[in-house]
């Protein structure tokens, strides 16, 4: 059976009818039951709904009589309607822009405050794809019909509701290629024939528009000048604004000059004019408030007669100074659409930072609080920065992709780290590769106990160090006074650092007063020689016993190095019979000597014999260690591969 | 006038004309300028309406002092008090009306005429002069008739005179009180104003604020070096001396704001309240140029010899 064909007048009709049922009830259930009972295909029912509702609304702002409620009640219909699926997500936002566009400024203001409210209904998913476009072209169709300087609170609004409606890399409100508004002309008056001072201005009255522009729009005759005008720095004054209306201006060389020439005595005129009227200012703001009228002035006022207010004026000054920032800014910085002719030359640059000081140092000494408004602007300026680097990139997005984490692992090293084989050996011993790098590195296991062992003691003892000095101190050695060792400045430096570690006679307070060195040696060493017992047995037995104490010395020193007897190296019997003992089980110990699973195969295929495979292994290890293939190695290795009994019994051989 | 002459020029004295648009300035050479305010004012002022309109010789020796009357300009220079007419001034006729020489006692050296103040009560001249004495002429019959002797060189007081016994009723030393005193410049007064019950006195010792009635030292202004002219306005006190500034003062004594100018240092200060349309404060001092304040916070332009 064909299906049959959808009656569009009929279902547009029967939409009509509830769309207004509903709107009377306030509810969309006969919307609903409307949809749900003509027959036909979905799409087409939905199209036909949005025809509908839009049709009522047409109706009723032809009719007039409905106020905003009305037009509101029905869009939330729409929007109760979508949500239900009953028609397509687009009619809320045509709904709105219908209204928008048939209503004068002052309704769309409510309108607006409904658009506002429901911001979060617009981000939600259903909505937002569809509605996007809409909304921001009915926002653009908004601004464009206010005007900037009237209804500023109302372009805010819609300038803030776009901010927040859509995501913050949005390139659709950008000013992509830092264009000025070139046609932001401040007029004032340039020949002393436009000066509309005792001029009747009956003519102005017609022209709304000149509020805007240069006068205050006064309602009777405006007296003769009364003040004295300084049209000079009126002029020059008032001449800056071009510049910041288009700075590329300031690229050329001539226009430059007279930038220069202006600025420079308009800033000696904030400078020496110094505003320092805090009481003024608290009066003037108490009032603004008490008044509650919030005044905007989006243009400037240029008539001459201002200017020596405007001057007294800090906000009016921290408006200018601001420019000057915000010019330098640009001037210095790095924009991609600058052309590449737009390049600062040094002595420009220079002007530009010293102005800069001079700049915020007036803007501090503007009441009130000028330090905070100053630090305020330069950390703006500064997060300027980031927003221009931001464009010159072409405005990434600012969502951080979530990083994939496949990342395939590192094969496993084939060749072991260092650190998994030095210092693993018996003996916690350390293979260099070389013998005797090894032998070296492996004269003692930790390096810093090593430092500390006895042999490394160079500090020679009081006794050994004073002995040369104590004899000759001796009168009746009658050594003289000019071949003393104490005269010598080396020997005598040295036996001071001697003193100042060994002896507490150095740190005694004494009274005495030594005119050299020399001499407070001597009282030095004549009081360790009454100390040191040793050195009083007379010279003779001295020299006999020296020689035998110091080779017995000699012979202690040497070994040192060599402190236990066990360390001897490992015999051929030892090793027979420790491969006898060990048997089969010599693999066991073959890992605790350190040995390659290559080598141990090596000592498989050379023999059968087990005993003798023992043997070799031994005999490879000796290879191996060389000097260090010490019994005391092989007892550890021994024992740390289980086979105490046996390292007892080499222990004991 | 060359180069080196405007080099070394000083402006001593200024005078603003009865119609207020035109100003009367005197320098070390002796010179009176007329400059018209009213041109240099306009909007399309150039360089040379900031020039004089007329110059000329009107001393030998420098003008210290010019003072106005109704239609008359006063200049006092060498021991010599001329007397022009303002109506030939603007026509840039420079015949003087008459000059004048008070009665010095010494022959042999003519002492200056510092300063001149005029006693509209009884339509007399009175003449302050090096010879230490005050001169009072008496501007009806063309005679001296009073001189008010007291003061010795540079005694650092102030007289209070009674014009009528011609005697000096008060006299207050004011280096003698300790917070006006400053001994490093010395004890001479340079510059002397008042203002119903108020003295501002300054020069070797520091500015201050005397209450007459009491003869007391109510505020003193901490300003560097000697002040050289200093005068009321509205409830402030401006105050010009060594120094390329115009010290604008409180009554309390505290210095609200300097306001750096042209010369470097200032001799005379003078503000134009005789018309509305060219209210201006002008300072001149050592150099050629006079400054023009029409906002008293920043200097506009200057006038120049």
């Amino acid at each position: 059976m064909s299906p049959s064909l959808f009656n569009f007048v009929d279902a547009k009709d029967k939409f009509t009818a509830s769309a207004r049922n509903a709107l009377i009830g306030k509810t969309s259930k006969p919307l609903v039951n409307a949809f749900n009972q003509f027959p036909g295909h979905e799409a087409e029912k939905k199209t036909t709904f949005d025809q509908a509702l839009r049709g009522v609304l047409g109706d009723q702002i032809v009719e007039q009589k409905a106020n905003c409620d009305e037009y509101l009640s029905l869009i939330y219909l729409s929007i109760d309607a979508v949500t239900e699926g009953i028609c397509s997500a687009t009619t809320p936002f045509l709904l709105l822009g219908d209204v928008l566009d048939c209503l004068p400024l002052d309704q769309c203001d409510r309108i607006f405050s409904f658009v506002e409210k429901n911001v979060s209904t617009w981000k939600s998913n259903s909505f937002y794809t569809a509605g996007k476009n809409y909304l921001l072209r009915m926002c653009n169709d908004l601004l464009r019909r206010l005007s900037k300087s009237q209804n500023t609170v109302f372009c805010g609004r819609i300038q803030l509701f776009l901010a927040r409606l859509f995501p913050l890399s949005e390139k659709s409100g950008l000013n992509l290629q830092s264009q000025f508004n070139l046609e932001n002309i401040t007029v004032f008056n340039k020949n002393e024939q436009e000066s509309t001072l005792g001029l009747k201005h009956t003519e102005e009255k017609e022209d709304g528009m000149e509020v805007e522009e240069g006068e205050m729009g006064e309602d009777d005759a405006p007296a003769p000048c009364s003040i004295p005008i300084d049209y000079n720095l009126y002029r020059k004054f008032w001449t800056l604004q071009d510049y910041f209306r288009n700075p590329v201006q300031c690229y050329d060389k001539f226009s430059w000059m007279t930038f220069l020439k202006f600025s420079e005595e308009t800033l000696a005129v904030f400078k020496s004019f110094k505003l320092d009227d805090m009481q003024a200012s608290k009066r003037k703001l108490e009032e603004l408030r008490a008044s509650g009228e919030d005044v905007y002035f989006a243009k400037f006022l240029t008539n001459e007669k201002l200017m020596d207010l405007q001057l007294s004026d800090s906000n009016f000054r921290r408006h200018i100074l601001l420019q000057y920032l915000i010019l330098f800014q640009y001037l210095k910085g790095q924009v991609k659409f600058k052309s590449s002719s737009c390049v600062l030359h040094d002595d420009q640059s220079a002007w530009i930072e010293e102005t800069t000081k001079l700049v915020y140092q007036l803007l501090k000494e503007i009441p009130p609080d000028g330090d905070k408004f100053a630090t305020m602007v330069e950390h703006i300026l500064n997060t300027e920065e980031n927003w221009n680097g931001w464009k010159n990139e072409g405005c990434p997005s600012f969502v951080k992709e979530r990083t994939v984490d496949d990342k395939p692992k590192r094969p496993t090293r084939k060749r072991q780290a260092p650190e998994d084989f030095l210092g693993k050996g018996p003996d916690a011993k350390i293979f260099m590769g070389n013998d005797e790098l090894t032998r070296l590195w492996n004269l003692h296991h930790d390096n810093m106990d090593a430092c500390k062992s006895d042999s490394r003691e160079f500090m020679p003892s009081l006794d050994e160090f004073f002995t040369e000095a104590i004899e000759q101190a001796d009168p009746t050695n009658m050594v003289e006074d000019e071949y003393k060792v104490v005269r010598n400045p080396n020997y005598g430096w040295r036996a001071l650092r001697l003193l100042s570690r060994r002896s507490p006679h150095f740190f005694q307070p004494t009274n005495q007063k030594f005119k050299s060195l020399a001499d407070y040696l001597d009282s030095m060493v004549s009081k360790l020689a009454k100390e040191l017992p040793k050195d009083i047995p007379s010279e003779e037995i001295k020299t006999g016993e020296e020689d035998d104490d110091d080779n017995g010395d000699n012979l202690l020193k040497d070994s040192n190095d060599s402190p236990s007897i066990q360390s001897k190296m490992v015999t051929n019997q030892q090793m027979d019979d420790l491969a006898a003992k060990l048997g089969a089980e010599w693999k066991a110990l073959a890992s605790h000597l350190e040995m390659k699973a290559a080598e141990m195969r090596e000592i498989e295929t050379d023999s059968e014999d087990v005993d003798m495979q023992a043997k070799l292994l031994l005999v490879a290890w000796q290879d191996r260690e060389g000097a260090q293939a010490t019994v005391e190695s092989l007892v550890a290795a021994l024992n740390s591969a289980g086979f105490s009994q046996i390292a007892d019994c080499l222990n004991e051989a | 006038m060359g180069p080196v002459e405007l080099l070394h020029m000083s402006v001593f004295s200024q005078s603003f004309s009865p119609c207020g648009r035109f100003l009367a300035a005197g320098n070390n050479y002796g010179e009176i300028a007329v400059f018209s305010l009213s041109a240099a004012l306009s909007p399309d002022a150039t360089a040379l309406s900031q020039k004089p309109v007329l110059t000329f010789t009107a001393h030998e020796g420098p003008v210290f002092s010019l003072l106005s009357t109704d239609c008359h300009l006063l200049s006092a220079g060498n021991g010599e008090i001329s007397c022009w007419s303002w109506s030939d001034l603007t026509k840039k006729n420079v015949k003087p009306l008459w000059t004048k020489r008070p009665n010095f006692k010494s022959s042999l050296e003519i002492p200056e005429i510092n300063a001149m103040v005029l006693n509209t009560r009884d339509n007399s001249l009175v003449v302050g002069g090096g010879d230490n004495n005050i001169h009072i002429l008496d501007l009806e019959h063309g005679i001296f008739k009073a001189v008010l002797q007291g003061h010795t060189d540079y005694d650092g007081a102030v007289r209070m005179w009674d014009s009528r016994t011609g005697q000096s009723v008060h006299c207050v030393e004011i280096y003698k009180y300790e917070s006006c005193a400053r001994p490093q410049y010395g004890k001479w007064i340079s510059c002397l104003t008042t203002d119903s019950d108020w003295m501002l006195c300054g020069g070797g010792p520091s500015l201050s604020l005397w209450h007459l009635r009491s003869l007391s030292p109510t505020s003193i202004f901490p300003l560097t070096g000697c002040q050289r002219q200093t005068s009321f306005y509205q409830d402030m006190i401006l105050a010009v001396g060594e120094g390329p500034s115009v010290a604008h003062c409180l009554l309390g004594g505290e210095v609200k704001a300097q306001i750096p100018c042209t010369p470097q240092s200032l001799n005379t200060l003078q503000l134009n309240t005789n018309s509305a349309e060219h209210r201006m404060l002008t300072v001149g001092g050592s150099s050629n140029h006079i400054d023009v304040f029409t906002n008293l916070s920043y200097r506009a332009f200057s006038l120049s010899f």
